[in-house]
């Protein structure tokens, strides 16, 4: 059996509100993609993709693995990184508050995989790198 | 300020005591419930639930309420939230090896997914978290990454429990590495070991 890999910029992700980003990367995984892309979700991000994911369980789809690698930011970067934290936040609440919905900020500077657990059968992973393992 | 950050000034402020809605939160197979029991027994000499070796055995938040500790002048009224297992996968396959039929490890599997939604939703609305993790096993995984970074985003405390140290080959110490930063107590659940630490970290940082 043949399998795919699609290596997509964070950009093509985060032009999208966070419900079409997380069914983006799920209808991918669901056909069998492994999806690659230069960015790491927010921790909130992520759990709103394991959440969404259980959802989708069902007897052909079993779930996903994710594995993913943050650049680590110092000094001035870690400022800048949290007031966009912030910010998120803020736009979070106007957007409960207006009703309309604000574009959501982009991922941070990293890299990761998510695929479908039917076929990646291990990761393993340390601070700086990972190794995955799969069977087709 | 946000909301609990409010009820806990004003309830300080008015000398009123809280309880403290304690979530018990891991990977599956972790020791949750063994803890949450072992917890509960010490305590009120009564149980929370269930203990399997199949996985998913927790799918619903079990409770067990007003679980008051009292370490030296100290006392600390607890709500043990014991979680379903986390996780980003559920192959009702797996469960299939320990016995069940295969209509009870689909049901296994949809009410485990059910279990995980839920734990994720109560994420909102703890007070303090035990992340539990196997020290058996590795604990660098994304699910306790994101597990943590998410307590972390909400400024939740949380007091990393390092289980299951009676078995053979356990590693607590990579625990430590792996998360520095985070208070950390070593536990054996099942035996009862070092539960002292455990309460002395709770009356410490919980709030």
């Amino acid at each position: 059996m043949k399998m795919k890999f699609n290596f997509i910029s964070s950009s093509v992700l985060d032009g999208k509100p966070l419900n079409k980003r997380i069914s983006f990367i799920l209808n991918k995984v669901k056909d069998g993609t492994i999806l690659v892309t230069d960015g790491v979700m927010k921790p909130d991000e992520e759990m709103a993709l394991i959440k969404e994911t259980m959802r989708r369980v069902d007897t052909g789809f079993p779930g996903i693995e994710v594995a993913s690698l943050k650049k680590p930011t110092k000094g001035l970067q870690k400022v800048v990184e949290s007031m966009s934290d912030q910010s998120d936040r803020i736009r979070k609440y106007l957007s409960i508050l207006t009703g309309t919905k604000m574009k959501t900020s982009s991922l941070k500077t990293g890299l990761t995989l998510i695929g479908p657990a039917k076929y990646i059968k291990n990761i393993k992973k340390n601070p700086n790198s990972f190794s995955v393992l799969t069977e087709v | 300020m946000n909301f609990k950050d409010f009820l806990d000034w004003f309830y300080k402020f008015f000398g009123l005591k809280r309880n403290i809605r304690l979530g018990i939160y891991g990977e599956t197979n972790v020791g949750k419930t063994t803890l949450a029991n072992r917890i509960s027994l010490d305590w009120t000499g009564e149980e929370v639930g269930k203990v399997s070796s199949v996985p998913h055995e927790t799918r619903f938040v079990q409770r067990k309420e007003k679980v008051q500790l009292k370490l030296n002048k100290k006392k600390i009224i607890l709500n043990l939230l014991d979680m379903p297992g986390l996780a980003t996968k559920i192959d009702y396959k797996s469960f299939l090896k320990y016995g069940l039929s295969k209509k009870e490890a689909k049901k296994r599997a949809r009410e485990a997914t059910e279990g995980i939604i839920e734990a994720i939703k109560w994420l909102g609305n703890v007070d303090t978290v035990l992340a539990v993790m196997d020290s058996s096993r590795d604990p660098f995984t994304q699910v306790n990454i994101t597990l943590l970074g998410n307590l972390e985003a909400r400024k939740i405390p949380v007091i990393i429990v390092a289980n299951k140290i009676d078995k053979k080959g356990a590693k607590p110490q990579m625990i430590r590495e792996a998360f520095p930063g985070y208070p950390t107590v070593e536990v054996s659940a099942l035996k009862g070991k070092n539960m002292d630490d455990l309460y002395k970290s709770i009356a410490r940082y919980a709030k």
